[in-house]
């Protein structure tokens, strides 16, 4: 008896243990973020614009005989299709829009058409927006990644790609393969599927999304803070300072007993991007190729000549009380200042275009309204005055900012993913996926302009979990419809709830004076390897303690956190770029 | 309890010594439902503590994600040669790191300075209450920190000592002051800290010490009260003395952690502003491992922290064995 009790003891300690090891390999705790689209920058689901000049490709030949296919692809597609359902695993992007980012309506969609077409079975993996690089390191790390990856962060993917953890795509990107996948082709163009194309091996590790709209940022004011005062919107940084001034010597009329809670100008931890309009006004309006190219690394252009005196103002404005003193405690998807922006505290921010426009009925400026008044809401407004007296900023380059989309080593379905994404790069199925069905998600007019609205109750399945499902045409970043002409026709009608004035404004301050980036690349930099991170973070603090610190500390902050900046890794970046490009140019500072 | 868990260890001291002239085969023979009982322990150390190990030598190697770690390539230097402790090399040449190691020094030591007092000097007052109903709430309420996630509790902190917004800042504001930056300045980040490391743990760490001192002999205390000691003589001659090999254990374990230390404190507390006194071993790991997915070169580092930490631990228990204490082993 007592032996029959030991046994049991000892099962029942095994099987507590083995469930206790379940827990075991939990990963560290991290920060929740369920933000809005607010502290984001390298993204824009705006409209069409001019477009920027990228060489164009012949038309992709469609090869539609199925005995050509099968020989082809070695006999894995049999009469277009592979004889045997095949399984594969895709990465959506959630955004806690509404409805399941990987089960809803529209993947739905995607599903029934690639199993009809290639007999290929879809399954969608969930990851949150406002940490995916984070959540697609863990997902490589355990080799659980999904079969068609994407990721905004490019160092992300070459540092896996270095760990032999990245599938080379070029097997299925040769010209003869070209007619299989033509919508692919065809939309990306070689400018696109070749832009990471390694010169010396050929391997290509990722290809890059397009953007069809490429309007990036604007600065928002309160109109209704601006007629209040009887203030013109500003033109110049000085005007600009003035009116920041105006807001707060005025808090008490504007807030009444809220003005202690004033954020007259709302620049968050991450002030490379939300105070970009005034950094890129401080840049060199003629600022050479070279120096683009040289100084490139860091997207909030921290080591470009210029950016330091911008932060200058911005550290005068912060010690005059103008911007937001904790603006360093909330982290990148915090949601506070999202909440500030609804409840009418802030006077002006820097941002997306569109920011302001998106989520109908959780907009900022709708929800602004509902609260405030229906006065209150923000506009766009064009207040930084370079060198020049014009209004230098930047816009998103089609090609190369938007994201990388690769396969993980642990892919096994090559081919099916292929045409997964000539599948999702079809204008047919783009169209759909971004305005979804008529009367439901959007109007037309006789015209066959696009009116997009916020689905009824009846309808709320179909309200997509992000803004024309951006995150499922993972190709495609823009209102794509079926003629150029419509496209830009329908821009200012695709938010749910705001005035169209608005958003044609936005666009056009955002595109005034602007000009795209100088898009250059000369192969992989190995110095840019792995150190992202460590950069970005270095990048982080600097801005923000900077911004922070006393007037008379400022340089030293600066330029202490530079010399951190350029030791961990910083330099050897620039001096590689440097290198290159004389390699490629010799002393000219400009592209020939 | 430490009295009579002595007494008790005493007496299995005499036990083993006869048992050591038994034979293996005959003592396993008598005792086999014991040794089994061990086996689940033993198996369960050499699946998830030693079988992992055999990736230490990843600090040693260029980490490659689809081979197993023997066949990945030894660690090279810059100049593409052999150099099986470069990541070593690499860690102790990166200001982060550098930064990192201090850091954790200083806060871990911080921490043990103020944080390590303070439960014992907790269960030294609620031992002197006299009302068990006052005692027991008390207690209840100072150890109910400890349940809280660091995550919540940064956000309450944030409602807090936030500059513009927080409880303490607006009362200084109102009463004229200019407001405090508990959490954006450097040197006052690292108090808070502290602050809120003692606030969380304090209560829960004085139950091994409560529970210490309930194994004190009462005699005691009845025969000082007739020598005619005092509350604050008893205590010290009495309760701290009992508690001693306890606090001693406590200690070299605390010791053994000074370059090791949570993760989700400072994670959850850092921000970029005071990120110079904020980041420790643990959180460069995760960014540069995790994130910048350089796993050699943190494997490196976790290798040295454990290195450092054993070393710590046995010091602190060679120093208390040679002091006369018991030490763990």
């Amino acid at each position: 008896m007592k032996k029959v009790l030991a046994l049991l003891l000892v099962l029942c300690m095994v099987f507590s243990l083995a469930a206790c090891s379940s827990d075991e390999n939990k990963d560290a705790p991290t920060p929740t973020a369920g933000g809005t689209e607010v502290t984001t920058p390298t993204e824009n689901n705006g409209t069409k614009t001019t477009p920027e000049p990228t060489p164009t490709d012949e038309p992709v030949v469609v090869i539609e005989d199925k005995d050509e296919i099968k020989e082809l692809t070695g006999g894995q597609l049999v009469d277009g299709k592979f004889p045997e359902k095949k399984h594969i695993t895709v990465e959506v992007y959630d955004r806690d829009g509404g409805t399941p980012a990987n089960d809803n309506m529209y993947t739905d969609f995607i599903k029934k058409g690639m199993l009809e077409k290639y007999n290929v079975e879809v399954e969608f993996v969930a990851v949150p927006r406002w940490t995916e690089v984070e959540q697609i390191n863990n997902l490589l790390a355990a080799n659980d990644a999904p079969d068609i990856c994407y990721s905004y962060s490019f160092p992300t993917v070459q540092a896996y790609a270095d760990m032999g953890g990245i599938l080379d795509m070029s097997e299925y990107l040769t010209d003869e393969f070209k007619g299989l996948f033509p919508n692919l082709w065809n939309w990306l163009g070689s400018a696109g599927i070749n832009y990471r194309k390694n010169p010396e091996t050929g391997e290509i590790i990722a290809i890059e999304g397009k953007r069809n709209a490429t309007e990036r940022i604007v600065t928002f004011v309160r109109k209704d803070w601006l007629d209040k005062l009887g203030l013109a919107a500003p033109t110049t940084t000085q005007q600009f300072e003035d009116m920041l001034v105006a807001f707060k010597n005025n808090a008490s009329t504007l807030l009444g007993a809220d003005a202690g809670k004033m954020i007259c100008y709302a620049v968050t931890e991450d002030v490379g991007w939300t105070a970009a309009g005034l950094i890129e006004s401080k840049l060199d309006p003629n600022l050479s190729d070279k120096d683009q190219y040289v100084y490139g690394f860091d997207d909030r252009r921290f080591t470009m000549p210029g950016t330091k005196e911008a932060v200058r103002i911005l550290n005068k404005w912060y010690n005059m009380g103008l911007l937001w003193n904790d603006f360093a405690l909330y982290g990148s998807g915090d949601t506070t200042l999202d909440d500030y922006l609804k409840a009418g505290y802030v006077g002006a921010y820097t941002q997306n275009y569109d920011l302001v426009f998106r989520d109908g009925e959780n907009g900022i400026n709708y929800t602004l309204s509902q609260i405030v008044g229906p006065d209150a809401k923000f506009i766009a407004i064009d207040p930084f005055d370079d060198a020049n007296g014009n209004h230098t900023k930047y816009l998103y380059s089609a090609v190369g900012s938007d994201r990388k989309i690769f396969f993980p080593a642990t892919n096994k379905e090559p081919l099916a993913c292929m045409l997964y994404l000539d599948f999702i790069s079809d204008a047919k199925n783009v169209e759909y996926l971004q305005i979804g069905d008529e009367g439901v998600t959007h109007t037309k007019n006789a015209e066959g302009v696009v009116f997009v609205q916020s689905p009824d109750e009846a309808h709320a399945a179909a309200k997509p979990n992000s803004g024309y499902n951006i995150d499922l045409t993972m190709t495609t970043n823009g209102l794509r419809l079926s003629s150029e002409e419509l496209t830009v026709k329908s821009m200012a009608y695709g938010y749910a709830n705001v005035d169209p004035e608005d958003v044609v404004n936005a666009i056009n301050v955002s595109l005034n004076d602007a000009k795209y980036p100088t898009s250059i690349d000369l192969g992989v930099i190995e110095a840019e390897t792995t150190v992202g991170d460590t950069l970005t973070s270095y990048q982080r603090q600097t801005f923000d303690k900077a911004v922070a610190a006393a007037e008379a500390d400022f340089d030293k902050v600066w330029d202490s956190g530079m010399a951190d900046y350029l030791a961990a890794g910083g330099q050897d970046i620039i001096d590689e770029r440097l290198e290159k490009w004389t390699e490629a140019y010799g002393s000219a500072t400009m592209l020939p | 309890m430490a009295k009579s868990k002595e007494s008790s260890d005493a007496n299995s001291g005499q036990i083993i010594r006869v048992k050591t002239r038994m034979s293996w085969k005959a003592s396993f023979k008598r005792y086999w439902q014991l040794y089994l009982l061990l086996l689940v322990p033993i198996v369960y150390f050499i699946i998830f503590r030693y079988g992992p190990m055999e990736y230490i030598i990843t600090a040693f190697k260029k980490y490659k994600i689809n081979a197993p770690v023997w066949e990945m390539e030894w660690a090279k230097n810059k100049k593409k040669e052999t150099d099986v402790f470069f990541y070593f090399k690499q860690a102790f040449q990166d200001n982060q790191f550098l930064r990192a190691l201090k850091n954790t020094v200083v806060l871990n030591v911080l921490d043990l300075v103020v944080g390590f007092p303070a439960p014992i000097i907790f269960a030294l007052i609620l031992n002197e209450l006299v009302f068990k109903r006052f005692k027991k709430v008390i207690q209840t309420v100072a150890y109910m920190p400890h349940f809280l996630s660091w995550v919540i509790i940064y956000g309450l902190s944030l409602r807090i000592f936030a500059t513009d917004d927080g409880l303490i800042n607006m009362f200084i504001q109102s009463l004229g002051g200019s407001p405090i930056p508990f959490l954006g300045d450097e040197k006052l980040w690292v108090v808070t800290y502290v602050f809120l490391g003692v606030w969380q743990n304090f209560g829960w760490g004085s139950i091994v010490y409560l529970a210490s001192i309930a194994g004190i002999n009462q005699e005691l205390y009845e025969a000082a009260s007739v020598d005619g000691a005092g509350r604050f003589k008893k205590m010290w001659h009495i309760t701290l003395p009992g508690i001693k090999p306890t606090i001693v254990v406590l200690l070299i374990m605390n010791l053994g952690n000074i370059l090791g230390g949570g993760f989700d404190r400072p994670f959850a507390m850092q921000n970029n502003l005071v990120l110079n006194t904020a980041e420790v071993i643990s959180t460069y790991v995760y960014k540069k491992g995790v994130l910048a997915a350089q796993y050699s070169l943190t494997t490196a580092v976790g290798l040295f922290q454990s290195v450092v930490g054993v070393f710590f631990l046995l010091m602190a228990n060679f120093i208390s064995r040679k002091l006369g204490e018991r030490g763990i082993w």
